[in-house]
């Protein structure tokens, strides 16, 4: 029969009782069930949708799409493997975008906005998709308003997000307060007064007048009508187009101003002004009412309301005269950091925001004591261990400190010993009341034992690194990080000086704290697993801590004995050390990023604790990581590996 | 009168159905690459594996176009069989009495599931035998075999795990239930899942087959001809023993 000759006039599959014999795997429609957007859709419509699609295979490596090439005939739907998502920019360098993994899909901005690629797509793992032909696809988002929505929603979160920002957003929740404010005031209510000038008044005379009243903007009119705002002047415009272009100062103020003024009426909300200056890039605005500008408002006025600012914080702490007082903006101190976190501060800036308000409430502490004991006898400083010793905080983490004073006169020797102890018993408990827990191994200040003169201290020292047990040594590794608090910082210089010289030549101890780094393999298997085991056991977690940056402190810290740096903190001492060790650039940007994605997902992976009234702890739940920052955290992984062979290599060599 | 011619046209047209089908793959090219022909990935669940007693009690296939699995063209019937109390014990327990009791014979599913597959290529996992459980059949109805040249992708995975491609060079060498469909789809970390009925081991065989072939082709295995010649380093007898 001709038919079997001619592939063009292949006949529909037969069937004897109906369709049921041309039904897709009920696999198929599973997995469609289990992936958004199409897990909103009725059976039915599954079934049907299972029928056009087709399932293709990309090792490793394919090439999917290419920016602005690739014609888009299907969305891809991934059912194994990953992708990343890129873009090369003018000097050809590879923009990351983000990685999608089993669930995500690819091509669908391109489809709905009927463009090509918008960006390069490439198999990272052996990948196979659903195809959903184009139509078909575009067919479901404008008739099912489930998946017309979800779309809508991943790109207008997509047009402001990058790898940061989408970490923040997931995170955290944004606190009502917040969102009332933006939505609950009116421009006009923050506007500030007008002061306007003639467009003939000269560009010295605006500066003068600005400064005069400290302010940051101008408004411009012609002569003709002193109530029309033709243009705005801010401090911007005095840089640069005056001085940076050498302007004669004494031309019109009309040869420097952006005109016409943007406006917007007085009535507006505040999270429709914020986005509209987010959008334009115009950060000035003249709010209008009545068909007359009567303020300004810019995007600081709005930023200013949204909250505490750390500097009234600083403030507050630095004026208090009461504990009481004291204990009270302790606790401020969460929403200052979900501040500073919105406004996209990186985990290396958060954790010195956090370490340099413990020290004001620290500092606070202790004056206030001298007030209540009197001055102390001796110089002294205030030293403080571990975490804190190396500025890396987060929330709320156990006291570490202990005091070391200037060898007091043998006469005087008992009195200044009393004195110490009640100071440092009664500041522990002060700051146990402003949220900083005991220490449970008892490394305070209120322990004699780390409560001492200079001398004792670097005893103490000198038998840690050379005649103390590996179990020992291990366990002092702590001390090693510690760093001025408060007080006189030359007595913590002079013992850094006695323990970097203490090192200088010995090895005992630099081998016996590497090898117990390298005690703690890089959980490699353990994210593979949790990353393509997708519907397996998901009830391991990760101790991002242990697992994830004591790996990174600990070769920082044992390396900075070995090469006599002096920091204590991680990515100081890695500077330091990327010189002293040749380490090649990638490699320590590499390091510095991840280090850094990590202590960015344990601050807000803490926070999100604290709002929710819960305890902060280490461990992430492989569930509540998106994929992005799964991939992120597995490639992190294989950068301790790396970091562990160079530190084996580093002590084969001692 | 009337069922006489009926039953004889139906077995001309058979008849005809093998001789072009027989016809075309005279003429097949082989030297075209792998990725332009159609493939049907099928199985058959059987009552056993004796040749001579055992039945197909049910047939699922998925074609492949453009080396796309297409979940648009499907096939999956099951077969009643003669000796409907004999199979009864043998039966594989994903189906049910009632499921073959209300089946159609098997010479009313076999011109259907020829003309699904048309010239396409087959595909199957130990897939000679299918095809020789197929080819009984047809003999009997038809008076012929079909031509339809065969890519088991067993046999495929051997290749793939003795190219470069496979990571643990010489590890499974021999153990031959590292071929098993499962396992091997497992250890290759395809979509994995488990299969109800013989559609869906036709299409968890028709991942491993566009898994295959798209690897292979990263090692220059491009054609029918460069596959079965790589194939043929082979020992064939390990599969054969290994399987009974």
């Amino acid at each position: 029969m001709a038919e079997h000759n001619d592939k063009h006039t292949r006949s529909a599959v037969p069937s004897i009782n109906g369709r049921e014999h041309m039904v897709a795997p009920e696999v198929a429609v599973a997995f469609l069930r289990s992936t958004m957007p199409f897990k909103e859709l009725d059976e039915q419509t599954l079934a049907g949708l299972a029928r056009h699609c087709k399932i293709d295979f990309f090792p490793k490596g394919t090439r999917i799409f290419t920016y602005n090439q690739t014609e888009i005939t299907h969305l891809y739907l991934i059912q194994r493997g990953g992708v990343r998502a890129f873009i090369t920019d003018d000097d050809g360098d590879i923009v990351l975008k983000d990685y999608r993994g089993v669930g995500a899909n690819i091509g669908a901005l391109g489809i709905i906005r009927g463009t090509k690629a918008n960006l390069n797509i490439e198999t990272i793992e052996d990948t196979f998709c659903y195809l959903i032909p184009r139509d078909i696809f575009k067919n479901l988002v404008l008739t099912v308003s489930s998946v017309s929505h979800y779309y809508l929603k991943i790109f207008s979160d997509n047009i402001v997000a990058t790898a940061y920002t989408e970490l923040r957003k997931n995170k955290l929740a944004r606190r009502n307060s917040e969102e009332l404010f933006l939505f609950n005031t009116k421009a006009g209510e923050l506007s500030k007064p007008l002061y306007s000038v003639s467009a003939t008044t000269s560009i010295q005379e605006c500066g003068a007048i600005m400064a005069r009243q400290s302010i940051g903007s101008l408004l411009v009119y012609m002569d003709e009508d002193p109530g029309a705002m033709i243009g705005i002047i801010t401090d911007t415009d005095f840089r640069r187009k005056v001085i940076a272009e050498g302007r004669d100062y004494r031309e019109p103020v009309a040869s420097i101003m952006s005109s016409p003024l943007k406006t917007i009426p007085s009535d507006m909300l505040c999270f429709d002004v914020l986005l509209k200056m987010m959008t334009t890039s115009i950060h000035h605005l003249g709010v209008e009412q009545g068909g007359r500008v009567t303020g300004v408002i810019t995007s600081h006025d709005i930023m200013v309301q949204q909250g505490n600012s750390p500097y009234y914080l600083f403030k507050e702490i630095a004026s208090q005269k009461e504990f009481d007082g004291l204990y009270m903006l302790a606790e401020k101190v969460s929403g200052l950091v979900r501040n500073i976190i919105n406004e996209g501060a990186k985990a290396e800036d958060i954790s010195r925001m956090i370490a340099l308000i413990n020290e004001k409430i620290l500092a606070r502490i202790l004056v206030l004591l001298h007030y209540q004991l009197g001055p102390s006898p001796v110089k002294y400083s205030w030293l403080m261990f571990g975490s804190e010793g190396r500025h890396e905080q987060t929330f709320k983490t156990d006291q570490d400190n202990g005091i070391v004073f200037q060898d007091p006169e043998p006469g005087r020797r008992q009195e200044v010993i009393d004195y110490f102890s009640t100071f440092g018993e009664l500041a522990t408990h002060h700051l146990v009341k402003c949220g900083y827990p005991s220490c449970p191994d008892n490394v305070m200040a209120s322990n004699p034992k780390w409560c001492r003169p200079l001398s004792e201290w670097m005893q103490q020292f000198s038998h840690w690194i050379t005649q103390a047990d590996p179990q020992e040594q291990f366990n002092s590794a702590i001390f090693f990080d510690f760093r001025n608090g408060f007080g006189t910082e030359q007595i913590a210089m002079d013992l850094r000086d006695h323990v970097v010289g203490m090192c200088s030549g010995e090895n005992t101890i630099v081998k016996n704290l590497a090898r117990s780094c390298l005690r703690v393999p890089a959980p490699l298997s353990f994210f593979q697993q949790f990353v393509v085991e997708q519907n397996g056991d998901q009830r391991d977690r990760l101790d991002i801590k242990r697992r994830g940056l004591a790996p990174f402190v600990d070769f920082a810290r044992v390396m900075s004995l070995k090469y006599c740096i002096r920091q204590t903190n991680t990515l100081s001492r890695l500077k330091r050390l990327r010189i002293k060790m040749k380490l090649a650039d990638d490699f320590y940007n590499q390091m510095i990023e991840v280090y850094d994605l990590q202590m960015q997902l344990r601050v807000i992976h803490q926070l999100g604790q604290i709002e929710n009234g819960e305890e902060p702890d280490d461990f992430i739940y492989p569930d509540q990581l998106t994929d992005l920052e799964k991939r992120m955290l597995k490639d992190g992984f294989s950068v301790i590996d790396t970091l562990q062979q160079l530190l084996r290599k580093e002590i084969q060599e001692l | 009168m009337g069922w006489i011619s009926d039953k004889l046209s139906r077995l001309r047209q058979a008849d005809d159905l093998i001789a072009a089908n027989n016809r075309y793959f005279r003429e097949l090219d082989r030297s075209r690459r792998l990725v332009d022909y159609s493939y049907v990935v099928y199985d058959t669940e059987l009552t056993g594996l004796n040749q001579k007693k055992d039945e197909i009690i049910s047939i699922g296939a998925v074609r492949i176009r453009d080396m796309r699995i297409d979940l648009g063209e499907t096939f999956h019937y099951y077969v009643r069989p003669r000796n409907l109390e004999h199979t009864r014990a043998t039966l594989i327990h994903r189906i049910t009495p009632e499921q073959l009791k209300a089946a159609p014979p098997l010479e009313e599913v076999l011109p259907l599931f020829l003309r699904f597959i048309e010239t396409d290529l087959l595909v199957g996992h130990y897939v000679w035998i299918d095809t020789s459980f197929l080819n009984r059949a047809t003999r009997k109805f038809y008076r012929g075999t079909i031509a339809n040249p065969n890519l088991d992708t067993m046999r495929m995975a051997q290749v793939y795990k003795r190219s470069p491609l496979y990571p643990y060079q010489g590890a499974s060498r021999l153990d031959e239930n590292g071929y098993n469909l499962q396992r091997l789809s497992a250890e290759l970390n395809l979509p994995f899942f488990e299969a109800h009925d013989a559609l869906e081991d036709a299409l968890q065989t028709a991942y491993l087959f566009i898994f295959l072939v798209k690897k292979l082709g990263t090692v220059g295995i491009h054609t029918i001809s460069e596959l079965f010649k790589a194939g043929k380093k082979i020992d064939w007898t390990v599969m054969k023993t290994g399987i009974a």
